[in-house]
Formats: structure tokens, C-alpha cells, sequence
């Protein structure tokens, strides 16, 4: 009889143990990033080393120069995307649902644009991977980071979707939140890859 | 204290942040570079 009632109030496994302040979800979002910031740091340590240590010099070597204006233009596109980013949050905060729609897909399609003018830069840049140490390092730092938009882009894809389809609320918006924080996290990462690869 | 992991409004505001100090960074490398 006791077993009987003690089963009708336990339907499915236990509750999970909670031994964090932080929220599953924002401590799996934090303990990637720092893995995240390290990956980056031991792409820019290469790069500062082939800097300092190229004969050669960087950029321009043998007449190649780094398209630095299209790469600023590209990245006034992914800092826009962040702050499209933002006002998708701030209606999914204030039940605007127009507003965190619209936000998703603008920074979805802005990040997609990001991509293809990175894609394009590639095939008409004049150089590879190959020719010599700092072309190995360049598409490496900025393919790493290509590759974390492209991830970025599939978790936006997913918040998108789940909004048209009338997910999120006030108080329920993390689906929207933890791929927010990620997608500053890239941007962050962007400035410093545009500053220190195109201009510096 | 900002902690960019914690919220999305952190998180952007630390962009921001990031932002203008590698403008800042900027400005004072180049100014040098004209200079020197």
C-alpha cells in the first residue's frame, strides 16, 4: 500500500542533483567558451609567433595584400548581427513575438552573409593555405573562426524555427539566450581576428 | 562585476566594450606608426 503511493508521486527518474548556482545550461555554455578561448589562444599564439619570426615579414608578401576593406565591411555585418542578436532578447524579454523573429532571422540571414563574403574572400585572395607560413595561419584563424559562425548559424537556425513556431516567453527564453551569449562570443572573437590579422 | 557568461545582456555589453577598446588599441597603433 505505501509502495502503491509512493509510486503514484514518482512517475520518471529522479530529479537531477543541482550542485551549481549556475544554471545547467549557462555552466555548459561557460565551461565551452573557456575551451573556446583557449582553442583561439593557441591559433593566435602561432600567429604571433609567425610574426615575429618571418623573415618575410606578414602582410604584403610577394605583391598579396589582405583585402582589408571588404573584411571591414564583413565585419560590420557580423557586429550588426550581434546587435539584431540583442533586440530578438529584448522582445522575447517584453512578449514582442514580431520582434524576436524578425531579430533571429536578420541576424541568422547577416551571419549567413558574413559566410559567403568569407567564402568568396578565399576563392579571390591569390594565395593558399600552402604557399607558406602565413597563409597556413591566416586561413587557419580565420577558418577556425568561420567554422564557429557556421556553428552559431545551425543554433540560430534552431531558435528561429522554435520562434516561428511559437516557442519563448518572458520567463522561458534561455533556447534564445545561450545561442545569444555564443554568438557575442564569436563576434568578440572576430574584432580580435580583424584587428590583429587584417590591420595591425 | 561584468560577467559575459552570464546573461546575453552581458554578454553584449561586453562586446560593446570590446569594441571600443580595440579601437582605442587601433587608433594608438597607427597614431604611432605616423609618427615614428
Amino acid at each position: 500500500m505505501e509502495a502503491a503511493t509512493h509510486a503514484e508521486h514518482h512517475h520518471g527518474p529522479p530529479t537531477a542533483n543541482v550542485s551549481s548556482r549556475v544554471e545547467a545550461q549557462f555552466l555548459g555554455m561557460l565551461l565551452f567558451i573557456i575551451s573556446e578561448v583557449m582553442l583561439f589562444g593557441a591559433f593566435f599564439t602561432a600567429y604571433f609567433f609567425i610574426r615575429v619570426v618571418a623573415d618575410s615579414g606578414w602582410f604584403p608578401i610577394e605583391g598579396v595584400d589582405l583585402p582589408k576593406a571588404i573584411a571591414g565591411v564583413n565585419t560590420a555585418i557580423l557586429v550588426s548581427s550581434s546587435f539584431t542578436m540583442h533586440w530578438a532578447l529584448e522582445g522575447a524579454r517584453n512578449e514582442n513575438r514580431n520582434a524576436l523573429k524578425v531579430g533571429l532571422l536578420t541576424t541568422a540571414l547577416l551571419g549567413l552573409t558574413f559566410l559567403t563574403i568569407q567564402v568568396n574572400e578565399y576563392v579571390h585572395i591569390g594565395f593558399a593555405p600552402h604557399d607558406n607560413a602565413q597563409g597556413t595561419i591566416f586561413y587557419g584563424l580565420t577558418g577556425l573562426h568561420g567554422a564557429h559562425v557556421f556553428v552559431g548559424l545551425t543554433l540560430l537556425t534552431f531558435a528561429t524555427v522554435r520562434a516561428f513556431r511559437g516557442h519563448f516567453t518572458a520567463k522561458e527564453h534561455r533556447g534564445v539566450e545561450v545561442p545569444g551569449i555564443y554568438w557575442h562570443f564569436v563576434d568578440v572573437m572576430w574584432i580580435v581576428v580583424y584587428s590583429s590579422v587584417y590591420l595591425l | 562585476m561584468l560577467n559575459p557568461l552570464r546573461s546575453e545582456q552581458e554578454a553584449f555589453r561586453f562586446l560593446l566594450y570590446v569594441i571600443v577598446v580595440a579601437a582605442v588599441v587601433l587608433g594608438v597603433v597607427f597614431a604611432v606608426r605616423a609618427i615614428t
